[in-house]
């Protein structure tokens, strides 16, 4: 038995534990805290398994803002109805149980004929390994995302500005309630006067770095996204009725400016969504970065539009 | 990644208990947090089925795996937003009635 293995098993035994402490038994509340850990260990896994980029993703977006999404969710649920219902009968849990067994068995026998059936390299990998250094970056997720699948991307860009429309859409013009911010202490105001500049310099080294090294646009959104929903809480941020113009602009920046250099190409002749240079990489994901770490910070505070206060 | 058939079987283990949950659960958050464990077993198959290059994991999968997750995060929002509105509006938590039990004879 080597270390690898002791590790794989410490990971693979700990999954299981918490992702069954987050969904069955115990109270939701429980369940949220421990399905934010379940999300941190998962980070943790990434990154043993070599994905730093899914890592911080996954510890960032994963379980980071999903987490305080659910929170903020549970909250205004607790103001509307404090009753949780209870589990199903006993009945319907050995139905549950039997559906679960043949789920699991159908994943299982999936994942490892996959395994099974690995040789060597794919051709896809291959061909884009030989093809990255054209592009000039060094980092190959980034060059997936942005330069060679670049339309799955743009439609993900795409489908984050549809979720915040169907959000908007489906709260109506209300805005939502939001958890009281904590009344004025020098503590706070030393946390947010630290971490905010710092979370600007690290989703700008993020994005930056990301063409070469682990990092990126997604990354670097979602640290301004825990920045704002920080500043939310901390009452720095309230919701605004109405989305001011520097708001649209920042909702739509990504897709906008995604689609408006994917479609210039075809004025030099190129297909449409070919990247022209490196110069391309770096504004489609400053604009990405913008775009989704807003979207997220309107979600959580579920608001049309965010306005500073002074305290 | 020494050994891909032990994350084979977390994944299917994550599904099987994030499918139990989805079935069980009444509370729609509940629900929605088994969805999203059911998310992550499925992202575990995707990279880790494609296996190892060159000591690294396949960049088009962890590609793919970055966007589905910052999709999950959208749709999460999408339908947390929903089961507010839901709570909202007829203050139920739950899709289903409160005396599920009786009528099926639980």
């Amino acid at each position: 038995m080597t270390w690898a293995l002791i590790v794989d098993l410490l990971l693979a035994g700990g999954l299981l534990f918490l992702a069954w402490q987050a969904l069955v038994g115990g109270t939701l509340f429980r369940g949220i805290v421990m399905f934010v850990v379940f999300g941190m260990v998962l980070a943790l896994a990434w990154a043993w398994l070599g994905s730093p980029d899914l890592a911080m993703a996954e510890a960032a977006i994963g379980a980071g803002v999903t987490g305080a999404l659910i929170l903020v969710a549970y909250w205004r649920l607790k103001r509307v109805n404090s009753i949780e219902p209870r589990d199903c009968s006993p009945a319907r849990s050995r139905v549950a149980l039997v559906i679960a067994v043949l789920g699991a068995a159908l994943v299982a026998v999936v994942g490892l004929a996959a395994v099974a059936a690995l040789e060597g390299e794919a051709d896809a990998a291959r061909l884009m390994k030989d093809a990255l250094p054209d592009t000039g970056l060094g980092n190959p997720i980034t060059g997936v995302l942005i330069v060679f699948r670049n339309l799955d991307t743009l439609l993900e860009v795409a489908v984050v500005l549809a979720a915040y429309v169907a959000a908007r859409a489906a709260l109506g013009t209300a805005t939502a309630q939001l958890p009281l911010p904590p009344s004025k202490t020098p503590l706070l105001e030393a946390l947010v006067a630290t971490v905010a500049p710092v979370a600007v310099v690290v989703a700008v080294y993020l994005l930056k770095a990301g063409s070469q090294l682990p990092g990126g646009a997604f990354q670097a959104s979602a640290t301004l996204a825990a920045l704002g929903v920080m500043l939310v809480l901390a009452g720095r941020l309230g919701p605004a009725p109405d989305a001011g113009l520097l708001t649209r602009i920042g909702v739509v920046a990504g897709t906008l400016v995604f689609c408006v250099i994917g479609l210039g190409a075809l004025m030099v002749d190129q297909p449409v969504l070919a990247i022209p240079g490196i110069w391309a990489v770096y504004l489609i994901e400053t604009a990405m970065m913008v775009s989704i770490g807003l979207t997220l910070v309107l979600l959580f505070a579920g608001s049309a539009g965010l306005v500073g206060r002074r305290r | 990644m020494n050994h891909p058939e032990i994350w084979m079987v977390v994944a299917a283990g994550l599904f099987g208990i994030g499918l139990y949950s989805l079935v069980i659960a009444r509370h729609l958050l509940r629900q929605i947090i088994a969805i999203k464990v059911m998310g992550s077993a499925v992202f575990l198959v995707l990279v880790v089925s494609v296996g190892l290059i060159d000591g690294a994991l396949d960049g088009i999968a962890q590609a793919l795996v970055l966007t589905g997750i910052v999709i999950a995060v959208a749709a999460v929002a999408f339908a947390l937003a929903l089961v507010v509105a839901l709570a909202e509006q007829t203050g139920s938590v739950s899709l289903e009635p409160e005396d599920q039990d009786r009528v099926d004879g639980g």
